[in-house]
């Protein structure tokens, strides 16, 4: 699987961890890595995916549907989940604000071993906004 | 000449404020793996 994992694009490094069933992937800076992707590929491997945490930079934005989202590069957003993290992050929308932030961006739902549909977008679930920073131009 | 230059400034403009915007790290759990 991390063989697997580290031909897919925007791939750093990939570090495995058997005993806690973890993998950590470290992303390159090209802005190409796609996490629908990843999953697909994980699901390829003959591996199943649980969970799917994500630590990213991006401004907070609204979408095409009108629901906040985070703008991790110039064409990949993910939808925000609403939660009471996601609206303190209200007052940033549209503004040169980069927030960091820890989230979930996949869970398995309960059940048996299911094929990843990557046609449905993986919505962002704010578990942790670890800073802000006001951008200057 | 003028529209270029127009062009390349409001690119620059769309493009800037996520420049700082990144994926830092990805975190999977799995079952199944051995």
């Amino acid at each position: 699987m991390k063989q697997h994992l580290g031909r897919q694009s925007g791939v750093q490094n990939v570090d495995v961890s058997l005993i806690d069933g973890k993998v950590q992937i470290t992303p390159k800076e090209d802005g190409t890595i796609d996490p629908a992707q990843l999953l697909k590929a994980t699901f390829d491997s003959g591996v199943t995916a649980t969970e799917m945490d994500i630590t990213a930079q991006g401004k907070v934005v609204k979408d095409s549907s009108g629901n906040l989202a985070l703008q991790v590069e110039p064409n990949r957003s993910f939808a925000l989940v609403t939660n009471e993290l996601s609206k303190s992050l209200d007052s940033l929308e549209d503004t040169q604000t980069i927030v960091t932030v820890r989230g979930e961006l996949y869970k398995k739902p309960p059940g048996k071993k299911q094929k990843i549909d990557t046609s449905i977008p993986l919505r962002l679930l704010i578990l942790e906004v670890q800073k802000e920073v006001q951008k200057k131009d | 000449m003028n529209e270029r230059i127009a062009l390349l400034l409001l690119l620059g403009c769309v493009v800037a404020p996520v420049s700082q915007a990144q994926i830092k790290r990805i975190e999977l759990r799995v079952e199944g793996m051995t």
